[in-house]
């Protein structure tokens, strides 16, 4: 009962009495409960706009990462070639990739005097830029594509590897050709992978935050972008209280929807054998290379945003115009406050830093808690509750710290960084529990046992015995948690104060203040150091699988 | 001992004034373009221990959004606050804002034209002026498709040409805003719901448009009237056209203001007065680029040459501002998703 009762207590002075002071302010109005604030939001045409727009790009970004994502998937599992284990790697990138970093590629490379435009116009002697999809609604779409195509790559490539491949088999030599196998045989196996996937995709879209702030203009703003405006802008608490409620409704909704289908990808079959591929580059089969007709638009897309925040920070002219230069990485690490900050830049990174740190452990530590409750009351319903973060956006939980942090008990903490590292330990310890929770269940509980048989307590028996083994899953999913916090801007925008500043608010606020060159290398140092957080979780999990397998 | 007291004390003085911090909010652009780094330098020089520290991460509307959300939360925050266009003051006023100020320690002051002056120097004093209008860039775009008249500015020829500020976040983005309340009345909703259509963005602030304007990510945009002054003396050449759509500008005072929280008003009030001081007023019109408010700072003659002065200036009156202006701004969101 007490592994249950800490990380209870924990979430309810963390999240639900947070979430409490939301409901509080955005439903009570002269000393009585009333949902005419609700009424009058829903009535405003400019909160209808917000929820028309949200919904309608994420419909839009889900379809078009569907359709890049899907030939991904296809490639990654159907096709053997040179670099194909390193791309496989590579959609894991998105996971981790700071959204703001993307934003900032964008808008270097698809900008109307940005790379693109500029290689084009000087190709093909325009006097116009050809390509004018930023600040519009095909640019923050094309960005959630770039983020989430990948995903549904995983998704497909997933589902595909699942599949028995004796079944097309038998298909085929039944008579079918390889379309008719296809369709009637593979694809109706994938469905469910690609619903998940497009569930997940949508959830995300329409709680998407930086991308559509630093891309959208005043004119395509979404739901979560309008509680921050309201929150942080218009300085009108009750109403973002109001608004953060509509949204918390629709995320707990969506996120519910997709944990239901989850089942439905997880039923897998029993698989014989793995799923053959063959060489991508063949002689005798041409017609292979017309993949080049999706691969390079595809290169395009992914690698030029990245590519231009990368080269920008050191190709952008420093004062005085030299490049390529260093000078903008002195910047991104200068100790000076510089005023379009508010902070210095280094302080932000070591904000950053020491808030991930805090996080990570943090997460481990509540997600350990987490599935020791579950692994002893296997309940649904503790399981909902302690997976309650799952389905509350980080801008409603930072408002509700925000809020929760200015009145007792909370505001006896020391506050500076700590809401905002609650609020991240909070959006990263379902990920441990994701992580550990099937590790855990898949070590022989006979070992335990023994331990408490030779007169260990449970304790000591967990740290000697469990823990050691639950090792490699504990390493990912901190590393995981670690990276995921300092990436994150949503929360982080909402808990801003003074003297707390992140990396990804420094690189929007250079961005803002159109400092490219130190936003450039502010996110290469955050590119960087997610790259690393990743290449060591693909080679720990590639580890950790092989041995799983064994 | 009396000697030992005495030197522990000066040790302690010097030790609080070695500390002493005055944070100072502003737009970015004060910053990255106008005179904040002189002033720095200059209040530094003159009240040696004592740090003068520039908070500028957004645009004027944004940055008192932040000081009254700072304020409302309990948070630390400003002691000063320079850079309120005169149609941002209601708002800062009727969210108790400021403190009220001694003019007896701006002594700068008495050069300051009264018609710059408002509410009797009570809580703000201007430190310079000028016009917000629409500026087009005269490399990008074509002689036939400059605009006229705001109505010029619907034209499909147009499409994805104009930037605009959020009248939210950006004092000429909400001086521009209300120009076209003056300029429409009643039927303002109707311009602005096709304008919307015909704009390439809407930015958090001026510094983004403008520099999209630079960069050559579109040809029009809203600025003000003196950037012809600034394309001329920066680029030899008047690369920036400043359009008065029948004469018209709307007319743009800037202010400062003492935060009510502040424990250091004398300083505060040392800063305002150097602000208004003839020296840093000078620099005003090529590093800020709009007038100064000290009628004794000189101006340069090229500035004077190529700076636009409307011929019609537009203004609105702070009470009905203040009566309107949050209605008007949600009925402008309400656009938005059009």
């Amino acid at each position: 009962m007490a592994w249950a009762a800490l990380p209870i207590l924990f979430l309810a002075f963390a999240l639900f009495l947070p979430l409490g002071e939301v409901f509080r302010l955005g439903l009570r109005a002269e000393g009585g409960w009333t949902a005419d604030r609700l009424r009058e939001l829903l009535a405003d045409p400019y909160v209808r706009g917000l929820l028309r727009f949200t919904f309608e790009q994420a419909l839009l970004s889900t379809a078009l990462s569907l359709v890049l994502g899907f030939p991904l998937g296809w490639l990654l599992t159907r096709y053997r070639f040179p670099g194909r284990e390193a791309l496989r790697a590579a959609t894991l990138v998105p996971f981790v990739l700071p959204p703001i970093t993307v934003a900032l590629g964008f808008i270097l490379f698809f900008g109307h005097a940005g790379y693109l435009n500029g290689f084009l116009q000087g190709l093909l002697g325009l006097s116009e830029p050809p390509v004018r999809v930023l600040y519009t609604l095909w640019g923050i779409v094309l960005a959630h594509a770039f983020y989430n195509a990948p995903v549904v790559a995983r998704f497909v490539h997933a589902s595909w590897e699942a599949q028995d491949p004796s079944q097309v088999e038998a298909a085929r030599v039944l008579g079918a050709g390889r379309l008719r196998a296809f369709l009637t045989v593979t694809l109706p196996g994938l469905v469910p992978g690609l619903l998940s996937a497009c569930a997940l995709v949508f959830l995300l879209c329409t709680l998407s935050f930086a991308i559509p702030l630093a891309l959208g203009g005043a004119q395509y703003a979404t739901i979560e972008v309008g509680v921050y405006h309201r929150a942080r802008v218009e300085v009108d608490l009750p109403g973002a209280a109001a608004l953060a409620l509509v949204v918390l409704a629709f995320s707990l909704l969506l996120t519910y929807l997709y944990l239901r289908g989850g089942g439905l990808v997880q039923a897998r079959t029993a698989r014989e054998r793995e799923q053959p591929a063959v060489p991508l580059l063949d002689r005798k089969r041409p017609g292979r290379l017309l993949w080049v007709l999706y691969l390079l638009p595809a290169a395009l897309l992914f690698l030029g945003p990245i590519g231009a925040v990368v080269a920008d920070s050191f190709l952008r002219p420093a004062p005085g115009g030299r490049s390529p230069t260093l000078h903008w990485y002195g910047i991104a690490l200068s100790a000076d406050p510089t005023p379009f900050l508010g902070a210095s830049p280094l302080g932000s990174i070591l904000t950053s830093l020491g808030v991930a740190l805090a996080a990570a452990g943090g997460a481990l530590a509540l997600g350990l808690a987490v599935v020791a409750a579950l692994r002893r009351l296997r309940s649904r319903a503790l399981e909902t509750l302690l997976m309650a973060p799952l389905g509350v956006s980080s801008v409603v939980l930072g408002l509700a710290l925000l809020l929760a942090f200015r009145r007792p008990p909370l505001s006896l903490l020391p506050s500076g960084p700590l809401p905002l590292a609650v609020a991240h330990v909070l959006l990263t310890y379902p990920f441990v529990v994701r992580a550990v929770g099937p590790l855990w269940e898949s070590l022989d509980p006979h070992l335990a046992e023994a331990a408490r048989t030779l007169g260990a307590s449970r304790l000591r028996a967990f740290l000697t015995v469990e823990l050691p083994l639950l090792r490699p899953g504990l390493l990912l999913a901190g590393a995981l948690a670690f990276s995921l916090s300092l990436g994150e801007m949503t929360a982080a925008a909402m808990l801003a104060r003074p003297g707390v500043n992140t990396i990804p608010l420094a690189i929007y606020q250079f961005l803002s203040a159109r400092r490219f060159g130190a936003a450039s290398a502010m996110a290469t140092l955050l590119m960087a150091a997610t790259a690393v957080v990743v290449w060591a979780w693909d080679r720990a999990g590639s580890r950790w699988l092989g041995r799983t397998r064994a | 001992m009396k000697r030992l007291l005495v030197l522990v004390g000066a040790a302690f003085l010097a030790l609080y004034a070695w500390g002493t911090e005055l944070v100072v909010y502003t737009y970015d652009s004060f910053v990255s373009w106008g005179p904040a780094l002189a002033i720095k330098e200059a209040f530094e020089r003159a009240h040696p221990g004592v740090k003068l520290v520039w908070i500028a991460p957004g645009d004027s509307s944004e940055m008192l959004a932040r000081l009254i959300a700072e304020l409302e939360l309990g948070l630390p925050t400003a002691d000063v606050f320079v850079g309120l266009a005169d149609v941002e003051v209601p708002r800062a006023l009727a969210r108790n804002v400021f403190r009220p100020l001694d003019p007896g320690r701006l002594q700068n002051l008495r050069d300051v034209p009264p018609e710059l002056r408002i509410g009797g120097d009570r809580f703000v004093v201007p430190y310079d002026h000028g016009y917000v209008t629409l500026v087009y860039d005269a490399r990008a775009l074509p002689e036939e498709l400059v605009p006229r008249t705001l109505t010029d500015l619907l034209r499909p020829e147009l499409k994805g040409k104009i930037v605009l500020q959020d009248p939210r976040t950006s004092s000429p983005g909400l001086s521009f805003f209300l120009w076209t309340i003056v300029r429409y009345g009643e039927g303002w909703p109707a311009f602005w719901e096709k304008l919307l259509r015909n704009v390439l963005t809407v930015t958090r602030g001026w510094s983004e448009s403008f520099d999209m304007l630079e960069a050559g990510e579109a040809p029009i945009g809203v600025s003000y009237a003196t950037d012809e002054a600034y394309a001329q003396i920066t680029y030899g050449e008047r690369r920036f056209r400043v359009l008065t759509p029948e004469g018209e500008g709307f007319r743009q005072v800037e202010y400062m203001g003492i935060v009510r929280t502040t424990t250091k008003v004398e300083l505060a009030h040392a800063l305002l007065d150097l602000i208004l001081s003839p020296e840093i007023q000078e620099l005003i019109p090529t590093s800020q680029w709009m007038f100064p408010a000290n009628a004794r700072a000189r101006v340069p003659e090229e500035f004077a040459r190529y700076a636009v002065i409307p011929a019609r200036p537009v203004t609105l009156d702070p009470e009905t501002i203040a009566q309107n202006l949050s209605g008007w701004l949600r009925t402008w969101q309400g656009l938005l998703g059009r």
